[in-house]
């Protein structure tokens, strides 16, 4: 039999029912209050069940690690089952850098509860007081005589066991740490990565299962006047043309028959006319600008600019981008009478459950989701509508359907980080010290979440106000990254620099002269460290760029290095410094930070999604740029976090300040202010 | 019938004009070459034929009857870790990884380049793997990988030792 250790789940992001799940996506509450988070199984193997989703983020490897650690088992004991809503515990959803902050803890208190059960068990079976018993690699053993000891495997072999995750479990310190804390450079799944086995929503296959195109519109807001399918009907391998309540879909034996279908479908297209265009947006933002929501009010802004010498204003601008993830979407939908299994590569697989129980008047028990491996989606996998489509097909036809975003359906039909326009008005003395801080920040679309992250001052200006618009959105905004954060830090990170120009102060010292919260004195002076920091001219014809932030409670800073030869800009290195607390997996949170900055760099450098009266005009790979081996720097990462700090996230804050960190080396190596994203256009 | 060896097997074709992707991941069920743009400028479909890189998504089974067709499957010997081939071996122990959605693409890409040159520089490494995207940004653990493979493939003792 096994060992169980139940809890409940009130360990979402940031409490069921409200913040940010709630607010962006109206999540559910659990079905039931109590689920299973750990067992131990009569093979001595241990399987930790989590509602988060593998997206890259090595979670999979990260709690496997905790829970080796906390129950005195080597990793390679530790199986994880992720994503599926049959299985695992109730979660909101894989977001806001929560996974290792909430679910870890839980799971590290799952494990010492266990730990703790089997050695009241061995207590029993060996006849000796538990204070005698240690747990140590899967055994339960004496302390004074080593030759006494059970295995966990004998130990579960009875009667199923049940336990509660106690309140305060004895979790094991840091110093005692013998797997968590260690380097684990090959994951769990690796193999099955480099294999080919790791199975992602783009190869789930089922018998019977038709190959579905959906018919799209060429603009945002286009509507069908008329259809004609026959051509489409009569193409080799097509099933049927379903049309249905908007929904346009061909419906093939193969991939390729689908794809076809949809082309030849004839529709009349209702474009809405008069939509915005890329160019319109700077103005757009600021004019349709409402519910200003004041992030950060302190003291008397008017006083503080009275006491000024000197007073900056600049306005900064960054447009949407894509998140591209390499694996555009794919949903496989199947019934059974009335029950519905979906394989999608989403980031809520219990908000996927809910919608799609609502949808069809279901009972959400009666809907199974399943989030296999996701091939990357940086925030933007949590909408998932491919899935409705996929249910709703299947349901009319009869058969599993498979319906598989193409690259540039990926782009238009996902979200895009929101545009903003950044208003910041600076008060300074002579000497470079903050008297007043003014930030009117402008950012697109309704979830006002996503602008209002990062939009604190973490400078002692003494008389601030920071306030967060909302604006319209000619594009779906959503989830990417840090949502707002990276955003509202460039604007921030750019004008301390151009605060430094303006009274000819050292970027880091400027910076120094108005910071008092130790954990960002600590994470700017230890990037300034690990790159070498010698002022912003570095040698001849390069420039050097810093910037520090805070994210998902975690501080951070990074410098830069650049060349800039005619329109191509050149990161040649970043040196950075993290401060997450505890790092419980200190390689996948390197990785994490390492592809952070490459992202960032992205969008610092050449991403812009460009549209037109409603139409993308850079939907695929061959317009839209984003950075490849030959645009990546040399990254060194420093993690500077105390231990007795409890983790907090580590996948999102290396983006926050480095497209700041490259707009600020690229003045220092060609005298030209980039307030504006991405720098390349305006070189 | 047309037929096609992929991974030492004669295997049938439907047609000529069949996307060689879709046939693999699709007729076949090999599905660790992956979709990621379908215009060749990404590198997620990449396999080899007759040893070297092609852009599966680009070229109908018809373009490659006649040669052989290696798939990610078809790479290593066995399950473990010891049987995979050194490439492979090497991305694991770099790490050189996230969402792993391009690394398949990644690793035949490599195999390919070290078929051709043995001891690669790292301007020959990047340019090689320009034409490869990764979104999540592993590019310093891949060059690192690459380095690691050829060693491993050279032989070279050092190589072979440092990751837990």
């Amino acid at each position: 039999m096994s060992l169980s250790i139940v809890g409940d789940v009130q360990v979402g992001f940031p409490a069921v029912r409200t913040g940010y799940g709630q607010q962006t996506y109206g999540n559910t509450s659990p079905l039931v209050e109590r689920y299973t988070w750990l067992t131990v199984g009569d093979d001595g193997r241990a399987t930790l069940f989590a509602g988060k989703v593998e997206y890259g983020q090595n979670i999979r490897t990260g709690l496997a690690v905790e829970v080796a650690d906390e129950l005195r088992v080597p990793l390679a004991e530790v199986d994880v089952v992720l994503g599926d809503t049959d299985r695992v515990p109730w979660d909101m959803g894989t977001f806001g850098s929560q996974s290792t902050a909430r679910v870890g803890w839980q799971l590290r208190k799952a494990a010492a509860t266990a730990r703790e059960a089997l050695i009241a068990m061995a207590a029993d079976v060996l006849d000796l007081p538990a204070s005698d018993l240690e747990a140590r690699a899967g055994r339960v053993v004496s302390k004074s005589d080593a030759s006494r000891g059970v295995d966990y495997a004998e130990l579960v072999r009875g009667d199923a066991v049940e336990r509660e995750i106690a309140e305060r479990p004895p979790v094991t310190p840091p110093s005692e740490w013998t797997v968590m804390g260690q380097t684990h450079r090959r994951r769990l799944d690796g193999i099955d990565r480099v294999t080919g086995r790791s199975k992602y929503s783009q190869d789930i296959q089922l018998d019977e299962m038709l190959f579905a195109t959906v018919v799209r519109p060429p603009a945002y807001g286009a509507r069908a006047r008329s259809v004609s399918a026959t051509a489409a009907e009569a193409l080799p391998g097509v099933v049927s043309v379903v049309q249905e309540d908007g929904l346009i879909a061909v419906l093939a034996e193969d991939d390729e028959a689908a794809a076809l279908g949809a082309r030849v479908v004839q529709v009349d297209w209702d474009v809405p006319q008069g939509q915005p265009s890329r160019w319109d947006m700077p103005t757009l933002l600021v004019e349709s600008g409402a519910e200003p929501h004041p992030m950060h009010e302190e003291g008397d802004l008017d006083a503080g600019f009275r006491q000024a010498d000197h007073v900056l204003e600049s306005t900064y601008y960054l447009p949407y981008i894509a998140p591209a993830p390499m694996e555009p979407r794919a949903a496989v939908a199947a019934w059974e009478g009335d029950r519905l299994t979906v394989w999608a590569g989403t980031q809520r697989p219990f908000g996927l459950r809910q919608e799609l129980a609502s949808l069809f008047g279901l009972d959400e028990s009666a809907v199974h989701v399943i989030a296999p491996e996701i091939g990357g989606g940086f925030g933007a996998k949590s909408p998932y509508a491919l899935a409705h489509d996929a249910a709703r097909l299947a349901r009319v036809v009869g058969r599993p359907v498979r319906i598989a975003f193409t690259r540039a359906e990926e782009t238009m039909w996902s979200n895009f980080r929101p545009a903003a326009l950044i208003q910041i008005k600076s008060g300074f003395t002579s000497d470079g010290r903050l008297v007043a801080w003014q930030s009117d920040a402008y950012h697109s679309g309704e979830r006002v979440m996503i602008g209002r992250r990062g939009a604190e001052t973490p400078y002692d200006a003494g008389n601030v106000r920071s306030l967060v618009y909302r604006s319209d959105s000619p594009l779906p905004s959503g989830s990417y990254r840090s949502l707002g954060a990276a955003v509202n830090h460039f604007a921030r990170e750019v004008h301390m620099d151009e605060i430094a120009e303006a009274v000819g102060k050292d970027p880091v010292e400027l910076r120094l002269h108005n910071l008092s919260e130790p954990r960002f004195r600590r994470v700017l002076e230890q990037a300034a460290e690990e790159f070498g920091w010698n002022g912003p001219h570095p040698s001849e014809g390069r420039g050097a760029g810093i910037a520090l932030g805070i994210d998902v409670g975690s501080y951070v800073a990074t410098a830069v290095e650049v060349s800039v030869k005619e329109r191509e800009v050149r990161v040649h290195r970043v040196g950075a410094a993290l401060d997450c607390g505890q790092v419980v997996n200190p390689e996948g949170a390197r990785n994490q930070m390492e592809g952070s900055i490459v992202m960032g760099i992205g969008g610092a450098l050449f991403e812009a999604s460009d549209f037109q009266d409603g139409r993308l005009l850079n939907a695929t790979f061959a317009r839209y740029r984003v950075p490849r081996i030959t645009d990546a720097p040399r990254i060194d990462v420093r993690f500077v976090g105390d231990e007795d700090t409890p983790s907090t996230g580590a996948g999102e804050p290396g983006i926050v300040p480095i497209a700041a960190s490259i707009s600020n080396a690229v003045f220092a190596a060609t005298g030209q202010r980039h307030r504006e994203l991405p720098i390349q256009r305006h070189l | 019938m047309l037929t096609v060896n992929v991974n030492g097997e004669e295997r049938d074709a439907p047609r000529g004009d069949r996307n060689l992707l879709s046939f693999l991941r699709f007729d076949l069920g090999l599905t660790g070459a992956k979709y990621g743009c379908g215009e060749g400028l990404c590198g997620a479909c990449t396999v080899l034929v007759d040893g070297q890189p092609l852009r599966s998504c680009m070229t109908t089974v018809g373009a490659v009857a006649g040669g052989d067709v290696t798939t990610i499957e078809g790479l290593a010997a066995g399950a473990t870790f010891e049987d995979l081939h050194p490439v492979q071996q090497a991305f694991v122990d770099e790490q050189a990884m996230q969402c792993g959605y391009c690394i398949p693409g990644f690793i035949m890409g490599t195999v390919g380049l070290l078929n051709r040159e043995a001891a690669p520089s790292s301007g020959q490494v990047r340019e090689a793997l320009a034409e490869h995207m990764c979104r999540c940004g592993t590019y310093q653990r891949i060059e690192r990988a690459v380095e690691r493979a050829a060693g491993l493939m050279r032989g070279d003792a050092g190589a072979a030792g440092g990751a837990s």
